[in-house]
């Protein structure tokens, strides 16, 4: 069954590909007792105080906020820390900057998803030489000097959407790819990794990659462009949240189930729908609930002595063999 | 007037130069892709441009007014949003799409009143309340997505008449959105060109001391403008979920406001008031519909759609103010 496929498609993939993420902090691992931390929290610590975790997040405004939020506060409660989720409205690089630095002198830790690398990475390695311990989660800030990163990598995820997109396509086919921000650094990531991996199959064009632009009516007047423009598409890889559910929309509003396959990412209630009706074939999971947490717990570690090493969060791949799992949740 | 007289009023006319675009652009395309000149293309295009064409009417009367609204794309998300949670909540499809609506009135209404009462200038005024009117939509759904449908609670019945004002055909043909735009800009047109409120609109954005001595309500009519602009903006926003059937208030109509001014202005209103048709607005969504449409069918990179649109609105209007000054003359 092409479900049962898919899954086993994955399954390799991930094995075949299994990269290590910030490969020499991930395999030696960093400890407190390498790092210069400033006294106010080393005091902190060892008198038992509860710390202050910050948990900055590069646009808390979007679909994965609440689940990301979800997880550090599950985190503070279990882990008996102050932590705090907060971020600009919007991917504001600015907006991330002053609020990192208004908070610098209270925070005894902080977990970052940057607006933009570049962007970030001084004020990341300014609150590192402030004896301030700094790690990266969601989306990786490698020109950095972050201690470690705890997310998806973006290129494995996307190497294993193209591979699903592969496998559904049974080897042969002509592919759209879509995307939100096609200039954003996880775009470039994802999708470097589905061309290389739908690179593996000679029987496979990518003919386009539509930026769909992010308003909901957009991303879906795009994706029905796209498909006039190239009438001969068999398959749609979406490279995030938003256009996975907006491409099986169209293909269940065009009677094109049995003719157009797709894959992307995210559980939205909308693509749980979509998979659940034949309408997307397999969409990836990044359990953002579980960066969040680990974004806190990472830090925890550390201050209390621990070695923390890079931690990958995995993929979750649903298929409408298993999406029943998260209806169940 | 002779034919000679006749045509050469039409070819004085304001909407002319950018008619005359658009007809060039429409050329250019149906010579340089297959796709553009389909019945199923030109449809795809006229459902497209509906909601933009909706809220630039509004924004049509706003900016004759002599004022401008900045709120139009939260609004949208706001009123959309309410309206899909209500039909969530299992309310009847009447009350909740009067709820939405409702919730565009008073935006409208809070924008007029500070910008003539309060003696805030628009384009101050309505920032403020772009962000406001953002801010409580994420607030009342907690930044999560609202999707409509039965799993999420919406009644059978009600559903199926939501969608289909979304995403229904007329006479299985023309889309609903499409039959909306050409029904609001008909009312439109009617009202500017025909009715007391009309001639006062022009009045008062052409010379709002005139108006004033001349015993006109000039805060009563700014105000109704803004109204006009709120309730346009909510029918867009319901339009919207309604088609989707799923908003999050994040993304939904950001940025969505310099569209609606790019098109009204490209459609020859001008933003010092006094100036502008519903002909021209229409003509003006036009320009940027074809132009986006025409983009991807000629599969253009992302980057560069972003630039020529940039452009096209620039010559657009350039053409306009030249055509203008001949036409003084």
């Amino acid at each position: 069954m092409r479900s049962t496929k898919l899954l086993a498609t994955a399954a390799v993939t991930a094995l075949l590909f299994q990269l290590p993420i910030g490969a020499a902090q991930a395999q030696d691992g960093v400890n407190v007792a390498d790092f210069a931390l400033a006294d106010r929290i080393a005091e902190a610590v060892a008198s038992g105080d509860q710390l202050n975790i910050y948990v900055s997040y590069h646009d808390v405004s979007n679909e994965f906020a609440p689940f990301i939020r979800r997880g550090v506060f599950r985190a503070s409660e279990e882990l008996a820390v102050n932590a705090v989720f907060m971020g600009p409205v919007g991917a504001d690089a600015d907006a991330q900057i002053s609020e990192i630095e208004t908070l610098m002198d209270t925070m005894d830790g902080l977990a970052i998803s940057s607006v933009s690398t570049d962007a970030l990475a001084p004020l990341i390695n300014r609150v590192i030489e402030a004896g301030i311990p700094v790690v990266t989660y969601n989306t990786d800030n490698p020109e950095s000097e972050r201690l470690v990163f705890a997310g998806q990598d973006l290129v494995q995820s996307g190497r294993e959407a193209g591979a699903l997109m592969g496998s559904v396509l049974d080897e042969n086919g002509v592919v759209i790819i879509t995307t939100l921000d096609a200039a954003a650094q996880w775009s470039i990531d994802r999708e470097t990794g589905a061309r290389e991996a739908l690179g593996a199959y000679p029987g496979i064009e990518i003919v386009q990659t539509v930026n769909t632009g992010t308003d909901p009516q957009e991303i879906y007047a795009s994706i029905e462009n796209a498909m006039l423009a190239n009438p001969s598409v068999t398959g749609i890889l979406s490279l995030e949240c938003c256009s996975t559910p907006a491409a099986g929309e169209w293909v269940d509003r065009n009677g094109a189930t049995d003719r157009v396959m797709v894959v992307g990412f995210d559980l939205l209630d909308q693509t749980v729908d979509l998979v659940s009706e034949g309408a997307i074939q397999a969409t990836i999971d990044q359990a953002p609930e579980r960066q969040g947490f680990e974004a806190v717990n990472l830090l925890v570690q550390f201050l209390n002595g621990e070695t923390i090493a890079d931690l990958d969060t995995g993929v979750g791949i649903y298929t409408i063999e298993n999406i029943d799992e998260v209806i169940v949740e | 007037m002779g034919v000679g007289g006749y045509l050469r009023r039409m070819m004085l006319a304001r909407e002319t130069g950018i008619f005359l675009a658009l007809l060039l652009m429409c050329f250019v395309l149906s010579l340089t892709t297959d796709a553009f000149l389909t019945s199923q293309n030109l449809l795809n295009v006229g459902r497209q441009v509906s909601l933009l064409g909706i809220m630039a009417v509004g924004m049509t009367f706003v900016l004759i007014s002599g004022e401008v609204d900045l709120s139009v794309g939260s609004t949208y998300a706001l009123s959309g949003l309410t309206t899909g949670m209500l039909i969530v909540e299992q309310w009847a499809l009447v009350p909740a799409i009067t709820g939405g609506l409702a919730v565009g009135l008073a935006i409208g209404l809070v924008n007029g009143v500070l910008s003539t009462y309060g003696r805030i200038p628009s384009l101050i005024a309505t920032l403020g309340m772009l962000s406001v009117v953002r801010g409580l939509a994420l607030v009342i759904t907690d930044g999560q997505p609202v999707t409509v449908n039965e799993r999420q609670g919406a009644l059978e019945g009600v559903l199926a008449r939501f969608e289909f004002i979304g995403q229904g055909y007329l006479f299985g043909t023309i889309p609903m959105q499409l039959v909306f735009f050409i029904v609001v800009a008909l009312i439109a047109w009617l009202v500017l060109s025909n009715t007391n409120f009309g001639f006062r609109i022009f009045a008062v954005g052409g010379n709002a001391k005139a108006a004033r001595v001349s015993g006109m309500p000039v805060n009563a009519v700014k105000i109704c403008a803004f109204i006009v602009m709120g309730l346009l903006a909510a029918l867009a926003g319901i339009l919207s979920m309604a088609f989707l059937p799923s908003g999050q208030a994040g993304r939904t109509g950001l940025g969505l406001e310099l569209d609606v001014i790019a098109a009204t202005i490209v459609g020859g209103a001008s933003l010092s008031g006094g100036e502008g048709t519903i002909l021209g607005t229409i003509f003006g969504v036009l320009i940027i519909g074809v132009l986006r449409n025409g983009l991807v069918l000629l599969g253009i990179s992302p980057f560069f759609q972003e630039l020529m649109i940039g452009l096209v609105i620039i010559v657009a209007v350039a053409i306009d103010k030249w055509t203008a000054g001949r036409r003084a003359r």
